[in-house]
């Protein structure tokens, strides 16, 4: 008997039909992975596994016998857990507080407040269990987004799970930290658990899973078996047949002038401690590191987010004394921040206000909104990158993730910079909008424009990248140029520094 | 049959949705109706509306300058003290023999500066608007009582100053055209321009606004200034009105100036402050006195009955927007 049997499962919002008559059976000890383009309808098939949205019509049965949610804590009683495309932090919290955040908090003696040192200690207990190092004492707000994404699921630990559902859970790790949870999900998997598990990372949803459902514009378009599963195969359910292209244009000339350089950079907070290279125009220089390398840190000190201690930016061979963001977008340098939901977004408010707001005063006469050109320059981008919104006055939180992050993209092409800083620009996108965002900064690039590319995904630094920075511990340690390396090579300069450090 | 559900599912939805974004429009229209069967001679008559127009325009502007500093998130709560101290600022200019529209523009300006104090210490310091708005109201409230000895200011007053309280323009109080040409500029500047989006960018995700190149200070400095020269305008209007000016004459209004905005967040924009949401909820708070002042209820009775409908009317909107 299936452990979770799912039939003609039906959400609707408003006129659309977010998922169409699904039928689904999930086994015990299966891992059942879930692909599909943006706004397939994933995460809201898993909001109503967890009791966080009510269908609009169909059933669940659970070990044979009918279930309904009304709340999450129903769905999490009978042992389904789960991690959000979301993060589900409070990040005021420490770390510790969000792990008890729904779970019982131990009581000292007679019921007489909360045993905070227990708590701690039932924590590490649980870290070294899992092999995990989270620093549990500081606020989630301090936390890098891969921090927060091991917490979380430190936190589905907390309590027995029969059914674990991860959504994007690899988003924002890198490759150390994603094997580190690829074997929770085998250890899991060898006790019974079953596993539900969203990517768009196609590789590693055909290592790890037993069987891959495929939706397509809320509709169940097939269930594979391990036996058949192959990229092309996935591929090919997933666009309907249509291929991926993957252009390579014409690169630049070399030795091109610079456009911007980085030297002896030092933040106050400590975050980079020495910091220096260059950006040529027409190339794509990939950042890699591991976490914690400041390579986030960085992009936010350039750009103006970030105090400087020492050190200089030129931009153009000027001095750039003392950036801000008002500053940088006016000189043509944008960034593309890695949290959408901190840095990027309004959620609240409506694609339109968001894509336009860094180029307010260009839409405007006397400080009067021109809402005519403003809707057409918005509807244009929305096409450009196949937004699939209802209309530009949606709010953005009700966009599923990969449209978000695709707002996020269109909203920093607004500007027409001349240096695009994007830090993990592809997270959450299907294969086709990372193909196309891909497209797009080698066209900027190769009009002369510099791109930086900082992502935790190494294969794809390598796939984009002309040149490669490595970041450790908050230092620039290695430049290379990108010519047939392989992933190996970079790993290990980043262990190697990272070592060194550690002995200093 | 599953049709029938799904519509009558459909229409429940509606009427929810309908509770949630108009519920402060119907609790409104629900107070006019029962004043108007209770006294129908006195209240539903076009003379009383007009009277209501002028009463409640010290609080709409006032309360327009709060919806501004609410829309970045901050809050100003020196604003009952800066409507004193305009109050006072404009009857003494009077007194001293200064012409009508230096009366006002004296404490308008020294509204507009103080503000710029409040909103410099809070964007450079980062220090929370709450408590720092709150100290500057009790720092205004000591300037206003050491200035006038803490006394009613009404001697010498000429009757030119009074020209602005108490004109009436073919029927209508000037008051009344000030307060509408007040809510129209805002309502335009919040709606329409650059500012307003900066506003409300801000107030929706302070950090985000700031990766998009905005300035955060100089937005909040802006709407701290805008908020304390409108209510020190309040109060040199409300000195024009009585011929006089206590020295904490305004001090009443802060209280109200934020019910109206938090009614008014229920409203038009949900969930949001905004100017044409806040002119309902001061005209709710405004009927209802006007009607129970009618009706001859006394004063404690009033208060009691005006904090259990803003209650109430909260409630209802929460009640829709959730389901
Ligand atoms: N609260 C909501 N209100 C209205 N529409 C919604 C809401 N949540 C989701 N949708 C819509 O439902 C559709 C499916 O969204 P969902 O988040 O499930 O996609 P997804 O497959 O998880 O995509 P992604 O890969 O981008 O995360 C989208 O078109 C989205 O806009
Ligand atoms: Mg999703």
């Amino acid at each position: 008997m299936a452990l979770l049997q799912i039939e003609q499962l039906t959400k609707q919002f408003g006129v659309n039909k977010a998922l169409d008559s699904i039928n689904l059976e999930i086994g015990q000890g299966e891992v059942h992975s879930l692909v599909g383009e943006n706004g397939a309808g994933k995460s809201t098939l898993i909001k109503m596994l967890s009791g966080v949205y009510p269908p609009t019509s169909g059933t669940l049965f659970w070990k044979g016998n009918e279930v309904s949610f009304e709340s999450p804590k129903d769905s999490k009683d009978i042992g389904i857990n789960v991690i959000h495309q979301d993060r589900q932090l409070v990040s005021y919290f420490t770390g510790l507080e969000n792990l008890y955040l729904n779970n019982p908090y131990p009581k000292k003696k007679m019921g007489l407040g909360i045993d905070w040192k227990a708590m701690y200690k039932a924590a590490q207990r649980l870290q070294d269990k899992w092999g995990m190092d989270i620093p549990l004492d500081i606020p989630v707000s301090k936390m890098t987004p891969s921090e927060r994404t091991l917490l979380e699921i430190l936190r589905a630990m907390m309590s027995d799970s029969n059914l674990l559902i991860l959504d994007e859970p690899t988003a924002s790790l890198t490759d150390k930290e994603s094997e580190l949870l690829f074997s929770f999900i085998e250890r899991l998997k060898d006790q019974g658990v079953a596993i539900v598990y969203i990517s768009h990372r196609l590789e590693e949803v055909i290592r790890l899973s037993d069987r891959v459902t495929v939706l397509t514009g809320g509709k169940l378009m097939a269930t594979i078996e391990r036996s058949q599963l192959t990229k092309e195969n996935l591929i090919r359910y997933m666009t309907g047949g249509k291929e991926i292209k993957s252009t390579r244009l014409p690169k630049m000339q070399e030795h091109q002038e610079v456009l911007l350089q980085a030297k002896e950079l030092r933040s106050v907070d400590g975050s980079i401690k020495n910091v220096n290279f260059e950006l040529r125009k027409g190339e794509i220089l990939g950042i890699y590191g591991l976490a914690g390398s400041g390579r986030t840190e960085c992009m936010e000190a350039i750009y103006g987010l970030r105090k400087i201690a020492d050190g200089e930016i030129y931009f153009k061979n000027e001095l750039r004394s003392k950036p801000t963001p008002g500053s940088s977008i006016k000189q043509g340098i944008v960034l593309i921040p890695e949290n959408r939901h901190e840095d990027a977004l309004i959620m609240d408010n409506t694609i339109m206000e968001n894509m336009t707001l860094p180029i307010l005063s260009k839409l405007t006469k006397n400080g009067v909104m021109q809402k005519k050109s403003e809707l057409s320059l918005v509807q244009k981008e929305m096409a450009r990158f196949k937004v699939k919104a209802v209309n530009v006055n949606q709010p953005v939180s009700e966009l599923s993730g990969g449209n978000q992050q695709k707002v996020v993209f269109a909203k920093a092409l607004m500007s027409n910079p001349l240096v695009y800083i994007c830090d993990e620009p592809t997270q959450a996108v299907d294969i086709m909008t990372r193909a196309d965002i891909h497209l797009f900064l080698k066209e900027q690039a190769s009009e002369g424009k510099g791109v930086i590319f900082v992502s935790s995904d190494l294969h794809e630094i390598l796939e984009i990248s002309d040149r490669i920075i490595i970041f450790s511990e908050g230092e620039t340690v290695a430049e290379l140029v990108n010519d047939n390396l392989n992933p190996n090579d970079i790993l290990d300069i980043c262990y190697l520094n990272q070592k060194e450090a550690v002995q200093g | 049959m599953n049709a029938n559900v799904e519509t009558y599912k459909k229409t429940i939805n509606f009427n929810k949705n309908m509770i949630s974004s108009y519920g402060t429009i119907f609790a409104g229209i629900a107070i006019i109706l029962i004043f108007s069967l209770l006294s129908p001679g006195s209240f539903a008559t076009l003379d009383n509306l007009i009277n209501i127009t002028r009463q409640i325009s010290f609080l709409v502007i006032i309360a327009i300058g709060a919806t501004l500093v609410m829309s970045v998130k901050e809050f100003d709560l020196s604003i009952g003290a800066m409507a004193s101290l305009g109050g006072v600022v404009a009857a003494k200019s009077a007194a001293s023999g200064l012409p009508l529209f230096l009366c006002i523009l004296i404490p308008v300006i020294a509204g507009f500066l103080i503000g710029l104090i409040n909103g410099a210490i809070i964007t450079r310091f980062k220090v929370l608007s709450f408590v720092t708005t709150l100290a500057m109201g009790t720092i205004i409230g000591g300037f206003t009582f050491w200035f006038t000895g803490g006394a009613t200011i009404f001697e010498n007053i000429p009757a030119s100053f009074k020209f602005i309280g108490q004109t009436n323009l073919g029927g209508i109080p000037l008051l009344s055209v000030i307060m509408f040409l007040i809510v129209i500029s805002f309502w335009y500047v919040m709606s329409q321009t650059v500012l307003g989006r900066r506003f409300y960018a801000i107030g929706g995700n302070e950090r985000a606004s700031q990766v998009s190149g905005i300035n955060i200070g100089k937005y909040k400095n802006i709407a701290f200034a805008l908020s304390g020269m409108l209510a020190a305008l309040t109060g040199a209007l409300l000195a024009s009105r009585l011929g006089s000016a206590h020295p904490t004459g305004g001090d009443g209004f802060f209280l109200n100036a934020y019910a109206a905005v938090f009614l008014g967040m229920t409203v038009v924009r949900s969930g949001v402050s905004n100017v044409i949401g806040t002119l309902f909820g001061a005209a709710i708070i405004g009927i209802m006195a006007n009607g129970l002042t009618i009706l001859e209820i006394p004063t404690f009775m009033q208060n009691v009955i005006t904090g259990i409908i803003i209650i109430a009317a909260l409630i209802i909107q929460k009640l829709g927007r959730d389901s």
